[in-house]
């Protein structure tokens, strides 16, 4: 309440702050004409009286200030003079100002920017009521750390669980709305309880029944709201009415609202929803080995995640001694739904924090430093002014409001930066990262902005400021305005470019390791070629393709015509290729002891493929033979192995050990295959990740049981002798002349799936690029001002030493060395520095070790360089230095 | 001159201002002159840091001031003691005297 008061008080004080000044002038000037009129009486002639009068007065100035503080008002005046006059002194000297305020706005921006990011991803909370009760579970087992859950495992832990509200299961959809415009969407399966669960409501009309949820229940649908607005242009009429999905008709009961979105993604698995339950009935639904839903839970209030965790985990096992067989081994994870979202981009994003951080701290030391140099060429005027009767603490304020006008200038061109790059941000970074649609500069950012401004002006602002402050009033006025540093100044000077250099370091490291890790990545050997190489899926819908020989004859007829078009090398259907999809399968090689529970099974990426496929991916056969035309249905079931199931199962290791032995899939019901041939490894996970073993069989041996299934998703794979790019047409036109309705999906090269896999670490790797070049810019920057300046202070020093017969090259040597010895204290700090931080970093890096001696050469190589050549310039100028003109100078 | 001459102690400017306007209103000028005359012209007041002093005074509430016609007929602004500064100057008037009586006697201590 009493700061309020005065608050007020100084802001009417501001208002009357015109009349205050005329009454403390009218006051002293009226003191002052009757001292005069008291010593005139006195005898003294008129101009003397005058003059005593003010004298013995003393400093007029300084006795207004002084009492224009203490009426009131004197606070916010005193600030707008300040700016005032900070802005006239900064547009004096433009040069200074512009690179300043581009420095900071530099460091600010690349912050705001990032923190744009970081807060949209990291730190807003989810868009659902209670976020922080949410959480997602996954299965688990000794050789997968998170996999999905079997549905079954799913109702049980729903049935018996105590901490949760309630649990829902999803699983992801995709198909084909027919009507006036076929068109491809993806969607979401999902229990009658998703919704209830996250907490959500529709925007119109409602979502599902518990009863809708199982197997012959009426087939509802609801909408995302930009599907609605796509298919009926928000029509509520479409409510209660049906739509053609996958040549079924189904009913529309409600639509979620506009920017619901679930795991981030709101145009990907998120454009409709079908209750998950009425498909309970199908095979893979009722086994437990099946894992194929996903599971969300929201925690009763006041149960914590440590709690939810051991029931679930109690209750998977309970599941295992139930049914052995199925469940022996498995256990489940249970972790904070924000924690899932983000998880794998938390790393990389905590990374480019820690980086840009440091570009701006290197900002911050080049405007110090800018300041220093400065604040030392303005030592006469702030002389001045303190004799003119400004209290040191005037003097403060002043320089510190000089610090805020630019800070200020510096944080709204970076926020112009930070939305331009913020967009660049959004687009270019690659596909998954989550919550897209959050990232923005709105007020959070704003006042995260504003925080390291502030922050800034502290850097930046405050050293010089207390320097500068502390005169000497006569020295100064003597000395006639020559520059001449303080011992401390020169310090404080030299430790900044110390810290910039040190930092400097840090970045170039930190790019330099990510550099050589996406080196290595790219150089991995990954077992196939993904030149020319068109992939596409083709969904058949199974209402038209009800029997498999009629996706089998539609797929034979496809690849037929595709392989007749010119330009068209290779092509082969499959369940996925490297890098898209793929299963884990257990199996078990005769003669090795028969696997009795679900743990002990050996797993392997298995693909259903034709004949051509190892031609088409370009996998090398190495012994043995390929699939041809022959192995079909009723030849006898083969596989086709590669190097990592030799290693896992031949003790000799010799490749040829591994044909004719034979494996099986599963118990007793699938038959034996023989493996005839061996490729070369495939990592089909991913450059980064070696893969254990991958078993291949062909497509027709596909078990009967899920064959219908299989075959009503298959990807083509093409290799063409050209860019593949140019066959999209012809391939769907060959599609549409044998189904007219057919639309193709996912349709990509391969070197486009790839250069999706490593576009994260390349997108971090250019970021931190980015970084370290303005680093490495700003750096040079400053040393090259330390050393400029020294060497301006020192011209009368060099002169001397010249005039006693010092050679050019001395001088030389001389500044460079100084230079150098600077640019080595902030090396060694910096890679000391470095040391420790990179640490942080090792699960960004590949193939390479956080303390890379090749790496830690060329950076310390790189920055002496660009040190030596920051100081070249300001060292031939010392050279040049003329010691007549020199000593005459003083 | 300086040599006849005390220089103000620290702290007591304020105390004079009271005193000097313990008699009744004056103006800035007029309680310098009152000073000097209560003082016969032992002590060096810097004429210009009556004006802090007394602002601070008046932001304390012990004195008010109005604007006035001097007895030159100019407007001058008027000082006038209030209850709490007659009240203030007793308390600094006591401990004043306390403190003068304290070193005087360790003064003359042989």
């Amino acid at each position: 309440m009493a700061r309020l008061s005065w608050f007020i008080r100084r802001l009417r004080g501001l208002r009357r702050a015109e009349a205050i000044h005329d009454e403390i002038d009218e006051e002293m000037r009226f003191h002052i004409d009757m001292r005069a009129g008291e010593n005139l009486r006195l005898g003294m002639p008129p101009d003397e009286a005058r003059r005593a009068a003010l004298k013995s007065f003393g400093n007029v100035g300084r006795v207004k200030e002084i009492a224009y503080d203490i009426r009131g008002g004197g606070v916010m005046e005193t600030l707008l003079q300040d700016l005032r006059y900070g802005a006239r002194m900064l547009l004096k000297n433009p040069g200074f100002t512009l690179i300043a305020v581009l420095t900071l706005a530099l460091g600010i921006g690349a912050n705001t920017a990032i923190f744009s990011v970081v807060y949209g991803v990291l730190l807003k909370a989810l868009p659902y009521p209670e976020p922080d009760r949410l959480v997602a579970i996954h299965g688990s087992s000794n050789k997968t750390p998170r996999m999905a859950v079997a549905y079954p495992d799913y109702l049980d832990w729903r049935a018996r669980q105590s901490t949760f509200t309630d649990l829902s299961a999803r699983m992801p959809a995709g198909g084909v709305l027919t009507g006036s415009e076929p068109e491809r969407v993806t969607g979401r399966l999902v229990s009658a309880s998703f919704f209830r669960t996250l907490g959500v409501q529709p925007h119109v009309g409602r979502t599902f029944t518990e009863a809708e949820d199982r197997p012959g229940a009426e087939r509802v649908m609801v909408l995302s709201y930009s599907l609605w607005q796509r298919r009926s242009g928000g029509d509520e009429g479409l409510i209660g009415n049906a739509i053609e999905y996958n040549g079924e008709s189904w009913t529309v009961v409600g639509v979620m609202p506009a920017g619901f979105d679930f795991y981030g993604q709101s145009n990907l698995n998120n454009e409709f929803f079908i209750p998950l339950g009425q498909l309970a009935n199908q095979e893979y639904m009722r086994d437990r080995k099946s894992h194929t839903v996903m599971v969300t839970g929201r925690l009763k209030p006041g149960v914590t995640i440590e709690q939810a965790r051991a029931e679930i985990q109690s209750l998977a096992l309970q599941l295992g001694e139930q049914y052995p067989t199925s469940n022996y081994g498995k256990s489940a994870v249970v972790r904070s739904f924000s924690d899932d979202y983000v998880g794998e981009v938390r790393p990389a994003l905590l990374m480019i924090s820690v980086a840009v951080a440091l570009v701006l701290l290197i900002a911050c030391a080049n405007v110090t430093n800018l300041m220093l140099a400065r604040a030392a060429g303005r030592r006469k005027e702030i002389a001045l002014r303190v004799a003119l009767g400004a209290g040191r603490g005037r003097v403060i304020r002043q320089l510190l409001t000089e610090a805020v006008l630019l800070s200020t200038a510096g944080a709204l061109i970076g926020i112009l930066l930070a939305a331009w790059g913020n967009d660049l941000l959004v687009r270019y970074y690659p596909d998954g990262l989550p919550r897209l649609e959050e990232i923005g500069i709105d007020l959070p950012v704003l006042g995260f902005t504003t925080l390291i401004t502030v922050m800034a002006v502290i850097l930046f602002g405050l050293a010089p400021a207390l320097r500068a402050s502390k005169v000497n009033l006569h020295e100064v006025l003597k000395e006639g305005g020559r520059r001449s540093s303080g011992v401390m100044g020169g310090r404080l000077r030299n430790a900044l470019v110390i810290a910039e250099v040190a930092l400097s370091v840090m970045l170039l490291l930190g790019a330099g390791l990510l550099l050589k890790s996406f080196r290595q990545v790219m150089q991995v050997e990954s077992g196939f070629d993904s030149r020319n190489v068109l992939t596409m899926r083709l969904r058949l819908p199974d209402a038209k393709y009800r029997e498999a020989s009629q996706s089998v004859a539609f797929l034979q007829d496809l690849m037929r015509r595709v392989t007749a078009l010119p330009g068209v090398q290779n092509v082969s259907v499959a369940t996925g290729f490297p890098l898209g999809r793929g299963s884990e399968n257990g199996y078990w090689v005769e003669g090795e002891p028969e696997p009795q529970q679900h743990e002990q099974w050996a797993s392997s990426v298995t693909q259903s493929v034709s004949e051509g496929y190892f031609e088409t991916l370009g996998i090398a056969l190495l012994s043995g033979r390929n699939f041809t035309a022959l192995d079909t249905a009723d030849s006898p079931p083969v596989v086709v192995v590669d190097e990592g199931f030799v290693r896992r199962h031949c003790p000799d290791g010799r490749l040829e050990s591994a044909l004719g032995k034979r494996l099986r899939f599963g118990g007793p019901s699938e038959p034996w295959r023989e493996v005839v041939g061996v490729v070369r490894h495939v990592r089909h996970y991913g450059l980064e990740e070696e893969g254990r073993a991958g078993i291949y069989r062909p497509w027709l041996q596909i078990n009967p049981k899920w064959f219908a299934d299989f075959t009503r998703a298959m990807d083509l794979i093409v290799k063409t002798s050209v860019d593949p790019e140019g066959f999209i047409g012809p391939i769907r036109k060959e599609v549409q002349a044998i189904d007219k309705d057919q639309p193709l999906a996912n349709v990509a090269t391969l070197e486009e799936i790839l250069s999706r896999s490593v576009a994260p670490r390349r997108f971090s790797l250019h970021l931190l690029e980015l970084f370290a070049l303005i680093a490495l810019l700003l750096g040079a920057v400053g040393l090259y001002g330390v050393i400029a300046y020294s060497v301006s202070e020192r011209t009368h020093e060099i002169g001397i030493r010249m005039a006693l017969g010092a050679r050019r090259v001395d001088m030389l040597r001389m500044v460079i060395g100084q230079g150098l010895k600077l640019a080595a204290v902030g090396i060694g700090i910096g890679l000391i520095g470095a040391i420790a931080l990179t640490r942080s970093i090792k699960s960004l890096l590949f193939g390479v070790s956080a303390t890379d001696p090749a790496i830690f050469a060329a950076v310390v190589i790189l920055l002496l360089s660009v040190a030596l050549a920051a100081c070249y310039v300001p060292a031939r100028r010392a050279t040049k230095v003329d010691p007549m003109v020199a000593l005459r100078y003083e | 001159m300086a040599k006849h001459k005390a220089d103000l102690l620290q702290g007591t400017l304020d105390m004079l201002i009271l005193k000097a306007l313990s008699v009744g209103p004056m103006h800035g000028f007029g309680v310098g002159q009152r000073i000097a005359q209560m003082a016969e012209n032992l002590l060096t007041v810097e004429e210009g840091s009556l004006y802090p002093a007394l602002y601070r005074l008046e932001e304390h509430g012990w004195i008010t001031s109005e604007w006035g016609t001097s007895e030159n007929n100019r407007r001058a602004r008027f000082y006038k003691l209030t209850a709490a500064g007659r009240k203030q100057l007793r308390v600094e008037e006591e401990t004043w005297q306390r403190l003068v009586l304290a070193i005087s006697k360790v003064m003359q201590t042989a």
